[in-house]
């Protein structure tokens, strides 16, 4: 058991001060390189590198909440902007952790937009919601003409390693995709602990894991649309998880179930390098820190 | 129940509406059902009637019943402006590319039968005709609202045309004798008059369409080999 672990075991968190945390992050275009030119946070939500490992035109950057995991009352909040033109891939070096509660909402809110022509790839680990938990998490994404934004998000419910299901406690989650002001999708889900959608054939299926990718903007129409949702749909996976991807205007969305958040990881992961080298022109070069 | 209930010709008017011989196309949907039955997960009365009942419970009482509802609280109030809100909000919500044909192909045949039929007055079909894509609740909701139809009896008869249409793709793809069909009906009513009454308490925030097996299930059926439906 870690120290976070030992934290959220002790379940003492109204002893805890609420942490409100929040990092602005500012990215331009300057000639071919994409610059960080403005970090700016307060409480413990930072940047733990900037590096440029495949040329100066996409600045990737790991984010890190030191604490490790959200509890009751805390509310974190990233927010990104991309210049026009601007290339960015953010990551997190862990899995980020909703930690049990016994009384507030603790809040993630992800806000991100990007101005004409920038790409915006956020491929963070996974999210574990520990029983009990009671958590409510937000991302918004504003894209101007001719951006592109590359997302996953892998939710576990509960730490499957010690046989913990999400038996109470609630999770909320909201995605909603902007190109140019139109929304492009919303997806709104609101989950109890014990709620019957996790056996659900429709819901999780009696599954823990769940995660979803979404490629919005700058997607190709007519054939060249086909044959990309043809390439992410060849992407296979183990007999007991399930997968689908789909294309819809200006969104394609790949999604995954099954109980093993390193298997869901993996196939995003391949899903991505179909994606990347069609829709940014770059190959799929997997962040080291996934390595680690 | 204080609804007074519908009579005459409203009553004649929601049988329309209802019916399967409108002519929007909706037998040819499955939502998703008829990949679940490629798959095995559905595959005889209980595992249909699992389906069924989860369908109604979740993506009809979280979602579709209580936009159904804003969609026409909007329309009768004659705020055209909050109608495109809720219909850009279900058509953004629509989780794969065949459930957006679907509704968007469903309302447009029904506004195209609105035009035809001449039973509106031209600043309502204005209204109508003014969006670029039409959700098939909005353009119901719509005639609803014009026929002065009490909320609670319409949402109920949306609901049974949904629940019919969705059993008579189980009979025709599991398959299923008549009997098991009327027998999913008999028990699948009873939800329905619960989800009406639950989706006038539902607040906007609460309202939610995580269905990550549906949508899956919904997206492999863009692929299945052999089909009898178009969702």
């Amino acid at each position: 058991m870690n120290l976070s672990d030992a934290i959220a075991a002790s379940s003492a968190p109204q002893l805890a001060p609420a942490w409100n945390a929040r990092l602005d992050l500012e990215y331009v275009r300057r000639a071919e390189r994409t610059v960080l030119a403005r970090r700016e946070h307060f409480g413990p939500l930072r940047v733990q590198r900037d590096l440029y490992p495949e040329g100066e035109a996409t600045c990737h950057t790991i984010i890190v909440h030191p604490p490790g995991g959200i509890a009751g009352g805390d509310a974190l909040t990233l927010n990104a902007r991309l210049g026009d033109g601007s290339a960015a891939l953010l990551t997190t070096p862990g899995a980020g952790k909703w930690y049990r509660t016994v009384g507030p909402v603790a809040r993630q809110s992800l806000n991100f937009e990007l101005g004409a022509g920038a790409v915006l790839e956020w491929l963070p680990q996974e999210g574990i919601v520990f029983n009990g938990a009671v958590a409510e998490t937000a991302t918004t994404v504003r894209l101007q003409a001719d951006a592109l934004y590359l997302g996953w998000d892998v939710v576990c419910f509960g730490r499957a390693a010690s046989g913990e299901r999400f038996a109470s406690g609630s999770f909320s989650t909201r995605t909603e995709i902007f190109c140019e002001g139109r929304r492009l999708w919303l997806e709104q889900g609101r989950m109890q602990g014990s709620d019957p959608l996790f056996d659900s054939p429709l819901g999780m299926a009696g599954h823990s894991v769940c995660g979803t990718l979404l490629a919005a903007g700058r997607l190709p129409d007519g054939e060249a649309g086909r044959e990309l949702l043809a390439a992410c749909r060849r992407v296979g996976v183990d007999k007991a998880a399930l997968a689908g991807v789909t294309r819809l205007p200006g969104v394609l969305i790949a999604r995954w179930l099954g109980d093993s958040a390193e298997d869901a990881r993996a196939y995003f992961a391949e899903v991505w390098a179909k994606l990347r080298p069609a829709l940014k022109k770059v190959p799929a070069l997997a962040p080291r820190i996934w390595a680690t | 129940m204080t609804s007074p209930g519908t009579t005459g010709i409203e009553l004649a008017r929601l049988l329309r509406l209802a019916s399967p011989a409108l002519p929007v196309g909706a037998y040819s949907y499955s939502q998703g059902l008829e990949a679940a039955v490629e798959s095995g997960t559905v595959h005889d009365l209980a595992s249909a009637g699992r389906w069924l009942g989860d369908m109604l419970r979740f993506t009809m009482a979280r979602l579709e019943g209580p936009v159904w509802r804003r969609l026409h609280a909007a329309w009768l109030a004659g705020d055209v402006s909050q109608v495109r809100v809720w219909n850009d909000w279900f058509l953004s919500t629509r989780e794969t590319a065949e459930l957006r044909a679907e509704t968007l192909q469903m309302g447009y045949s029904l506004r195209r039968l609105f035009i035809d039929l001449n039973e509106f007055e031209p600043t309502g079909i204005a209204a109508l005709e003014s969006f670029a894509e039409l959700a098939f609740p909005t353009a119901f909701t719509f005639a609803v609202a014009h026929w002065r139809i009490p909320e609670q009896d319409a949402l109920t008869a949306y609901l049974w045309s949904w629940l019919e249409n969705q059993v008579m793709a189980a009979v025709k793809a599991i398959p299923l004798g008549q009997t098991d069909g009327q027998r999913l009906l008999s028990r699948l009513s009873e939800n329905i008059i619960i989800i009406t009454e639950e989706s006038a308490l539902m607040k906007d925030a609460e309202i939610n369409n995580y269905a990550h097996g549906f949508a899956i299930a919904c997206s492999r059926h863009e692929t299945q080999y052999s089909r009898l439906f178009r969702s």
